[in-house]
């Protein structure tokens, strides 16, 4: 509100000199969210697919943080790839869709472009293209992208934030809204952990300063390390 | 980036909120950008001239207000 003539207006500050324009000129309030859109539409997809009793997981990181092959270790070690499909997002190629088909899994590939992230207009529209019966589970793995993710939804129900051990312990400190959003986070490539600076604690301490409260799981897709926690999680047995 | 998306989506809520007012052009518009929005306002600010041309908001004012949280708000319009 303005204080010195009591409008309702957020359109000047404190110091304005009482210019509301034209007397035609009227105040309208909004207050709507500029995510609104998607947030709906990510909402209609949630109910969609639970409706055909899938649940989505969103795989979210930087480039190069191991989602791709943290998803290929748990599809190995999930009993029924039948039941499990995949939507990948990437700016460029179908190398990752690939990878997931070679393990006899459906798969469909979003290629983005030049845009950021997924979104769930994007998520929606691939689903067309993707066998959905008998299928229990739908991952999602997003652009590799620590910013942009984090205010798009996608019709996932829960969302698996995975940093690796070669990015550093600080990345939860430096992209704060990302972890912010997270429902676990996964600390990947633990079998590095020897090779690097990285301090675990440190990095779920800065993760919890985003989400407190975060649960953390440390592992590793190459050794196995770790998995099982993770398994659980996914299957929502602990 | 992504800003210049956002900033359809906040002319497409802009002008719904003009069409249900009656009004024919929009002035100027008030929107909060929290930190953890992911959006940087001075990329707001860039795109949204560009993205108005043509529009029932060409040439309006942008006034952002940075908030601590998530929120990314169309708070307020000046409309005639």
């Amino acid at each position: 509100m303005c204080g010195l003539c009591g409008c309702e207006s957020h359109l000047h500050g404190p110091d304005h000199d009482h210019d509301h324009g034209p007397s035609s000129h009227r105040h309208v309030k909004v207050e709507r969210s500029l995510l609104e859109v998607n947030d709906q539409r990510a909402r209609a997809l949630v109910q969609r697919l639970e409706a055909l009793g899938v649940e989505a997981i969103g795989l979210l990181g930087g480039a190069g943080s191991g989602k791709t092959t943290l998803l290929e270790a748990t599809l190995a070690r999930l009993g029924d790839v039948a039941r499990e499909a995949v939507v990948e997002g990437d700016c460029a190629t179908d190398l990752d869709a690939q990878r997931i088909a070679a393990r006899g899994v459906r798969v469909v590939q979003v290629t983005t472009g030049a845009l950021c992230h997924l979104d769930a207009a994007l998520v929606e529209g691939s689903l067309a293209a993707l066998d959905l019966r008998g299928v229990a589970r739908l991952w999602i793995e997003n652009v590799g992208n620590l910013v942009c993710p984090a205010a798009f939804a996608c019709g996932e129900s829960r969302r698996a934030v995975v940093v690796s051990v070669a990015e550093g312990d600080d990345k939860p400190l430096k992209y704060p809204a990302l972890f912010a959003t997270a429902d676990v986070l996964v600390i990947s490539k633990l079998d590095l952990l020897p090779y690097t600076d990285f301090v675990v604690e440190r990095c779920i301490a800065h993760a919890r300063a985003a989400r407190p409260g975060l649960r953390a799981l440390p592992l590793s897709a190459r050794s196995g390390e770790g998995m099982e926690a993770w398994l659980e999680w996914v299957e929502k047995r602990a | 980036m992504h800003e210049a998306k956002l900033c359809l989506s906040l002319l497409d809520l802009a002008e719904r909120a003009l069409r249900a007012e009656g009004g024919q052009r929009i002035h100027a518009l008030s929107v909060e950008v929290g930190t953890l929005s992911g959006v940087a306002p001075e990329a707001l600010e860039a795109a949204f001239p560009i993205c108005a041309r043509g529009t029932p908001a060409h040439g309006a004012r942008l006034r952002i207000e940075r908030t601590e949280g998530r929120e990314l708000l169309l708070r307020d319009m000046e409309v005639s």
